[in-house]
């Protein structure tokens, strides 16, 4: 993909790359707590089912993850576990921080062994609130972050462009 | 509902089962005078050990008595809260304490304390509550790895979170913590900085409840005034 490093995709090209992308998510299974029960009725379910939005949340490893859920408590003991996982997948890569404490720390704010953020390790896309979130809130978040990649130029990534991360609600 | 004014008397602790007079009174057979003290809880009874003679109330309750079953083990620090809000401030977040050092059912000689439950899998109701002081200073006991290869975790756990050291422990490494983390968080006075460094903001934000008026100060919260 030497156009897409260097920047100069042809703009139908960049459309249907950014197209396919879109609706080709794959989602790295990542369940830290609750949230992830949660992500599991809120998402893979059959009655909010996400991979009608093309999410496909089966990657065998991270290295065939595009997204990751960050679903539940991050604690300090789990966090470089995290931060590996993240550095295995290729970009281009998204992060979701689904819920207060894994946006903040939530409720464990104050705890010894709570990490106060996820976004204190690795970047996040998505901030869904909640506690949990709503399977709407869940589901907009995806939303969000697809219409973002629609809108990418993907040599953004490449020339270290960072966007403003998107907050659901 | 109105309470019967019986309802609202303080109820007598129940007294030992009949298993655990059985269990006491076996006890006491064999550990004489290692047992500093001894109480009822809940129809159990708890037994106070002399700390030399840990390990050895862990095999008499395997070997003699046939509790084979190491429920857990744990960790006591006695001392009151050092962090309690004032009465009436915002801070709702800390639960009203003890402002004074107490001690639970069979007494302590000071602020830390072992505690183990063992119990039977095939007697029912069949078990035995151990405690036993650690001075201070000395915060050493032995280890009962030998006797419940189950103790493992437990005094692994104990170890990082009160600094126990259980003598004789194979690996006493962190279980649930980084391995570079320090200090013993479960002890009353390890300090939590994230409040250190930021207040507890006590109840702000509160929306009102839908189909209350919204920008009344007293309607939001919690609806104590009704």
């Amino acid at each position: 993909m030497g156009l897409v490093s260097s920047g100069k995709t042809p703009k139908p090209l960049q459309h249907l790359l950014n197209y396919s992308r879109k609706y080709s998510l794959w989602m790295l299974q990542w369940g830290l707590a609750c949230c992830a029960i949660e992500m599991g009725a809120a998402l893979a379910g059959p009655r909010y089912d996400v991979m009608r939005l093309g999410v496909i949340p089966f990657p065998a490893s991270p290295r065939q993850a595009d997204l990751i859920v960050i679903s539940g408590t991050v604690t300090d003991k789990m966090a470089p576990a995290i931060k590996r996982l993240y550095e295995q997948m290729p970009d281009p890569k998204y992060v979701i921080s689904m819920g207060s404490c894994a946006n903040c720390g939530g409720p464990y704010w104050d705890s010894y062994s709570v990490t106060k953020g996820v976004d204190q390790i690795i970047p996040v896309d998505v901030y869904v609130p909640g506690f949990p979130p709503r399977p709407e809130a869940c589901i907009q978040g995806i939303v969000l972050l697809q219409q973002r990649i629609m809108s990418e130029d993907p040599a953004e990534r490449w020339r270290g462009v960072t966007r403003e991360p998107i907050v659901v609600g | 509902m109105a309470e019967s004014p019986a309802a609202t008397e303080t109820e007598p602790l129940p007294e030992l089962r009949e298993q655990a007079a059985d269990a006491l009174a076996r006890l006491q057979a064999e550990l004489g005078d290692a047992i500093v003290e001894h109480a009822a809880a809940f129809g159990d009874v708890v037994v106070r050990v002399r700390r030399d003679a840990w390990r050895r109330s862990a095999q008499v309750c395997k070997q003699q008595l046939g509790c084979d079953y190491l429920s857990f083990i744990g960790g006591i620090d006695w001392m009151p809260t050092p962090a309690v809000a004032e009465e009436g401030s915002a801070d709702t977040s800390t639960p009203a304490q003890p402002k004074e050092q107490t001690y639970g059912t069979a007494g302590s000689d000071g602020r830390y304390q072992l505690l183990a439950v063992v119990e039977s899998t095939r007697r029912k109701s069949w078990r035995v509550i151990l405690k036993t002081d650690l001075p201070d200073d000395d915060l050493h006991a032995d280890s009962w790895v030998a006797v419940y290869p189950g103790a493992d975790w437990h005094e692994r756990e104990a170890w990082e979170m009160y600094g126990f050291v259980f003598d004789g422990h194979p690996s006493l490494r962190h279980l649930y913590l980084p391995s570079e983390f320090e200090g013993h968080p479960l002890r009353k006075d390890y300090p939590l900085l994230a409040r250190e460094v930021k207040p507890w903001p006590g109840l702000v934000d509160v929306e009102p409840m839908p189909g209350e008026p919204a920008g009344d100060e007293d309607a939001p919260d919690g609806g104590e005034a009704a």
